[in-house]
C-alpha cells in the first residue's frame, strides 16, 4: 500500500462567524494551509469537501461553492458527507485518492456553516439524524440521543453527573489555551453542573456548541510528500465501523459498536495498540460520548471511564491525553470541520507546535470521529516517523 | 388512516398498514416467513435472509426500560411558541420518553407521561400501548406495570 502523508494544515477561527458565508469560511482555511505548505493549489491533483448538511449550506452541491470559490476548477472535486463524521469521511476519501494511484496531492477541506440558523431548526436538523420514521416522533434530539446513552451508562456503571462534567471542565480548560476555539473560556466544575438541562441527564455544559467554521488538510503520497516537507505527518492505521439506524437496536446502549469496529482495524493497521497512543482527539459531542470513547478505544476498561476523567488522566501530562484542543465541546463542532480539525491537531502535536497544550515527545496520535449516534465512526492513527 | 399520523413527515413506505393497527389499539410486528426474524418497529424486506415475505404479529408491549431521557430543548416542529402578550412566558414541561425491550430484542420506543423523571429507572417493568392524541395523530405510551 502506498504511503501518505499530511505536508499542509489550515484551520480557520472557529465560532459565531457571523461575518463570513461557507465558501469565505473555507478560502481562510485553504489559504492558511497553503500558507503552512508552500503548496499552491497549481500543485493540488485533485479534492474532497466534506460538508454535513445541504440545510446549513442552503444549498445542495456546497462542494460546487467552494471549489468555485478558491477557483480549483476543472480539477476533481466531490462533496463526502458523514453526518458529524463528515470530515473524517473526507479524510479517508483523500487518502483512498492517493493510496489508489490517483491522485498525488489531495486537498481536503472540511466546513459547516450552522450558527446561520436558529438553535431550534439547528436541533431539528440534526435530530432527524436520527431514524426519522421510527425515532423522531417522539421529539427526539441530539442531545436526547446521547442522554439515553448517559442514563444506561449511569445505571450501568455508575458513572456521574460529576464525571461528565469534569469532562467539560477540562475541555474548557484547553479550549481557552487554543486561539482557534470558540469559547476560550475556563468553567468551575460546579458551573457545569448548575447549567440547565438540555436532555436529562445532560446540561448546558455537557453539550456541544453549534458553531461556524472550516479546516483544510493536504495529503501527498510519500515521494511527493518528502519533497514538500520536512517533517510530513504520516496516516499510519485507517478504521471504519458502522452500527444500526436507532439506539434501541444496538447490542450495547452503553459503547459504541461502531467505534470498536474501527478501533480494531485501525490498531491493527498501524501495529500497535492503545497504550501506544501519546495524544488522542475523541469525539466529545457530549460529554459522555468522550467517556465511552475512552473505554472504546481501550484507554481504560470498560465502565472506567468516569473513573479515568476522575483521576486526570486525560490531561496532558497524564496517561493518555484526549482534547487538549478543546475538543468539540469548547473549540466547538462544525460538522463537517470537525474530522478535519482533529487532524490538525494531531499533526501539530506530532510536530510539536503545540504551544501550551503540547504533549511532550508525542509520537503516535489518534483521531476519533463519529457520525451521528454511533451510525458510522472513523479512527486515524498517525505518526510522526 | 395515514402513516404520517404516526412519522409526523414520512407518509410513503410499505408497512403502512402499522398505523391503521395502531389506530386500532394494537402494536404490530413483522415475522419473515422464511427464516422466522421478528422486526419492530416492523420491517417490509427481512435483511437477516433478504426475503420480502412478511407476516404481521400483534406484539404482547411489556418489558424492561433500556434506557430513557426527558428533551428540554425540543426540535423546531415540537418547539414551543412564545406567547405574543408583552413580558409574558410559557412554562414548557416537556414528556420523558424511554425506550422498552419486548421480548427477543425488540426495542419500542415511547412517551413516558405519567412519571417524573426522578422516579423512572432502567431496568423498570413497562408496558407499551398505543394512544390516540387530541389532534388526530397517533403515538405510544410507556407505563410501569
Ligand atoms: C446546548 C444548546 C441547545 C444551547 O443552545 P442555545 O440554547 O441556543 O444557546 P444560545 O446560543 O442561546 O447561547 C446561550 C449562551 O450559552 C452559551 N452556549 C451555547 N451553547 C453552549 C454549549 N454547548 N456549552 C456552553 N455554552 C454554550 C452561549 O455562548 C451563550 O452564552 P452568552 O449568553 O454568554 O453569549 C446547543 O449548543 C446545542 O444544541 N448543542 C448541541 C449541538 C449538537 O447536537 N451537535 C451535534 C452533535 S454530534
Ligand atoms: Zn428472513
Amino acid at each position: 500500500m502506498k504511503k501518505v502523508g499530511i505536508v499542509g494544515i489550515g484551520h480557520g477561527k472557529f465560532g459565531v462567524r457571523s461575518d463570513a458565508s461557507l465558501r469565505e469560511l473555507v478560502f481562510e482555511a485553504v489559504k492558511a494551509c497553503m500558507d503552512d505548505s508552500g503548496v499552491t493549489l497549481k500543485e493540488v491533483d485533485s479534492m474532497v469537501t466534506g460538508v454535513a448538511g445541504d440545510e446549513f449550506s442552503f444549498g445542495i452541491q456546497p462542494s460546487a461553492q467552494v471549489h468555485d470559490y478558491i477557483g480549483f476548477h476543472p480539477k476533481p472535486n466531490f462533496r463526502v458527507e458523514a453526518a458529524c463524521a463528515t470530515g473524517s469521511a473526507a479524510l479517508r476519501t483523500g487518502w483512498m485518492n492517493i493510496a489508489s494511484g490517483l491522485a498525488d496531492v489531495v486537498l481536503v477541506v472540511g466546513v459547516e456553516k450552522m450558527t446561520e440558523l436558529p438553535t431550534s431548526t439547528a436541533t431539528e436538523i440534526m435530530g432527524r439524524a436520527g431514524d426519522a420514521t421510527w425515532e423522531y416522533p417522539f421529539g427526539t434530539t441530539f442531545p436526547g440521543y446521547y442522554a439515553m446513552i448517559a442514563n444506561a451508562h449511569m445505571a450501568e456503571y455508575g458513572t456521574t453527573e460529576e464525571q461528565l462534567a469534569r469532562v467539560a471542565v477540562k475541555n474548557h480548560y484547553y479550549g481557552s489555551l487554543n486561539p482557534y476555539a470558540q469559547m476560550q473560556k475556563e468553567i468551575t466544575l460546579e458551573k457545569a453542573i448548575t447549567s440547565f438541562t438540555v436532555a436529562y441527564p445532560l446540561k448546558l455544559y455537557d453539550c456541544s456548541l453549534i458553531t461556524d467554521g472550516a479546516a483544510a488538510i493536504i495529503l501527498a503520497s510519500e515521494e511527493k510528500a518528502k519533497s514538500i516537507s520536512k517533517k510530513p505527518i504520516w496516516i499510519a492505521g485507517l478504521g471504519c465501523g458502522t452500527d444500526a439506524m436507532r439506539l434501541g437496536d444496538r447490542k450495547s446502549l452503553t459503547s459504541l459498536e461502531a467505534t470498536r469496529v474501527a478501533a480494531r482495524a485501525a490498531y491493527k493497521m498501524a501495529g500497535v495498540g492503545p497504550s501506544d497512543i501519546d495524544i488522542a482527539t475523541a469525539h466529545d459531542c457530549f460529554t459522555i460520548a468522550e467517556i465511552v470513547a475512552y473505554e472504546d478505544l481501550g484507554f481504560c476498561e470498560k465502565g472506567e471511564g468516569g473513573k479515568l476523567i476522575e483521576a486526570k488522566e486525560t490531561y496532558v501530562g497524564g496517561r493518555i491525553p484526549v482534547n487538549v484542543d478543546g475538543g468539540l465541546k469548547s473549540k466547538g463542532h462544525p460538522l463537517g470541520a470537525t474530522g478535519v480539525s482533529m487532524a490538525i491537531e494531531i499533526t501539530k502535536q506530532l510536530r510539536g507546535e503545540a504551544d501550551q497544550r503540547q504533549v511532550k515527545n508525542a509520537e503516535i496520535g489518534l483521531t476519533h470521529n463519529v457520525g451521528g449516534s454511533g451510525q458510522v465512526s472513523f479512527i486515524h492513527i498517525f505518526r510522526r516517523e | 388512516m395515514e402513516f404520517k399520523n404516526f412519522s409526523l413527515f414520512i407518509n410513503q413506505t410499505k408497512v403502512n398498514r402499522f398505523a391503521d393497527d395502531l389506530a386500532g389499539g394494537k402494536i404490530m410486528s413483522t415475522l419473515c416467513k422464511k427464516c422466522g426474524k421478528q422486526y419492530y418497529p416492523p420491517a417490509a424486506d427481512c435483511s437477516s435472509c433478504m426475503g420480502s415475505e412478511m407476516e404481521w404479529k400483534e406484539l404482547k408491549a411489556e418489558g424492561k426500560l433500556l434506557t430513557f431521557t426527558k428533551i428540554h430543548v425540543p426540535p423546531e416542529h415540537f418547539a414551543v411558541r412564545q406567547p405574543l402578550m408583552p413580558f409574558s412566558s410559557i412554562q414548557f414541561e416537556p414528556c420523558p420518553i424511554g425506550i422498552i425491550e419486548v421480548g427477543k430484542e425488540l426495542p419500542i420506543m415511547g412517551w413516558i407521561p405519567k412519571m417524573d423523571i426522578k422516579k423512572i429507572k432502567v431496568g423498570m417493568k413497562m408496558k407499551a400501548s398505543p394512544f390516540a392524541l387530541p389532534d388526530g395523530k397517533i403515538t405510544i405510551v410507556l407505563e410501569p406495570v
